[in-house]
């Protein structure tokens, strides 16, 4: 493959949230750091957990393990900062992560339909990586967050 | 008073200086501009003038507090920030709101030389709680919102509820004065 075409081959980032091992395509991750000091507030938005000083910007810190495992993630040694570009929402987010990321160049296969935050899935090293539409991933995470909150609260 | 600037730090001679009370409720410290204090009492200060709500409408108000002729809704910051119960040691009396708020202690009198917007991704009561984030000491604290403690609505639904309380309790107070 010419270094033009190579280029022309999407690339991703494939991490870990848990135990569940996903992809974001290149384009909406900024960085990857390791373990900054998180700061926490109280606040009412499901799946932020603080937020990091970087660069002298603050970052929210969102977890995606209640929407992908249905349980907030482990503590993590890593934070994946990404660009969240809605609507309305023009910022970064550190994703927490477990274990190693990285960067591989693929080609993504339409999604089987199963879950909605999905967008494709790519194959690396003959494992099915799921690649995640970040906002669905978001929206599911944060829809299943408060369902459990009303469920406890219903409970108590 | 300071306004908010994005959610990144401009250069130090832009920035414009505010002074700060920092308290804690629970294991959370909060900074709140001392300008919009009118005063700081110890919770044992304030224990004759205190008269409870004929209808509590929400669970973090249930009492008015009376001071120099003016009366105030008593919000418990716990409850306001939906944290577990602490032990409020301390009231903020404000100044350009009818409230008190109940907060465990003050932990500094401070300078803010920084107040950065509250990230887009924060969506709940928050953005009405915060005006916005400080950095002090290299720790990220939220602004609390003076306005935030009790929405018009709020206050208005207290009125509906309790009418005339607030103004009877104040005119008890400054009768008591008289005397």
């Amino acid at each position: 493959m010419t270094a033009e075409a190579a280029s022309l081959v999407p690339s991703f980032v494939v991490f870990q949230v848990g135990s569940r091992r996903v992809a974001l395509a290149r384009d909406c991750v900024a960085e990857l750091i390791a373990s900054p000091l998180q700061f926490s507030f109280p606040h009412t938005t499901p799946l932020i957990t603080g937020v990091v000083l970087r660069r002298g910007r603050i970052v929210p810190v969102l977890d995606l393990g209640p929407g992908l495992l249905g349980v907030p993630s482990p503590p993590a040694r890593f934070f994946l900062v990404v660009e969240r570009r809605t609507s309305d929402i023009s910022e970064r987010c550190a994703i927490p992560v477990q274990g190693e990321c990285e960067l591989v160049a693929g080609v993504m296969l339409p999604a089987d339909g199963k879950d909605e935050y999905v967008s494709g899935s790519m194959d690396l090293n003959q494992e099915q990586i799921d690649v995640l539409d970040l906002e669905k991933a978001i929206a599911g995470g944060a829809m299943r967050a408060e369902e459990t909150i009303t469920a406890a609260e219903a409970l108590s | 008073m300071t306004q908010p600037v994005s959610s990144s730090m401009k250069p130090r001679e832009s920035r414009r200086r505010e002074q700060v009370a920092v308290f804690s409720i629970a294991q959370y410290s909060f900074v709140i501009s001392a300008a919009s204090v009118q005063e700081i009492r110890s919770t044992d200060s304030l224990g004759g003038t205190v008269v409870d709500l004929d209808r509590p409408v929400m669970k973090k108000v249930r009492h008015i507090v009376e001071r120099d002729g003016r009366a105030y809704y008593v919000v418990s910051g716990y409850e306001h920030f939906h944290l577990p119960q602490s032990r409020p040691t301390t009231v903020l009396i404000l100044r350009s709101a009818p409230v008190a708020v109940l907060v465990d202690r003050i932990e500094e009198m401070a300078e803010m030389r920084v107040l950065l917007s509250l990230p887009q991704s924060f969506r709940g009561e928050e953005r009405m709680w915060y005006r916005g984030l400080t950095v002090m000491d290299r720790k990220v604290l939220p602004v609390a919102n003076p306005q935030g403690f009790l929405t018009a609505g709020e206050l208005q639904q207290l009125e509906e509820q309790n009418p005339g309380l607030l103004q009877s309790a104040a005119a008890h107070q400054l009768e008591r004065g008289r005397v």
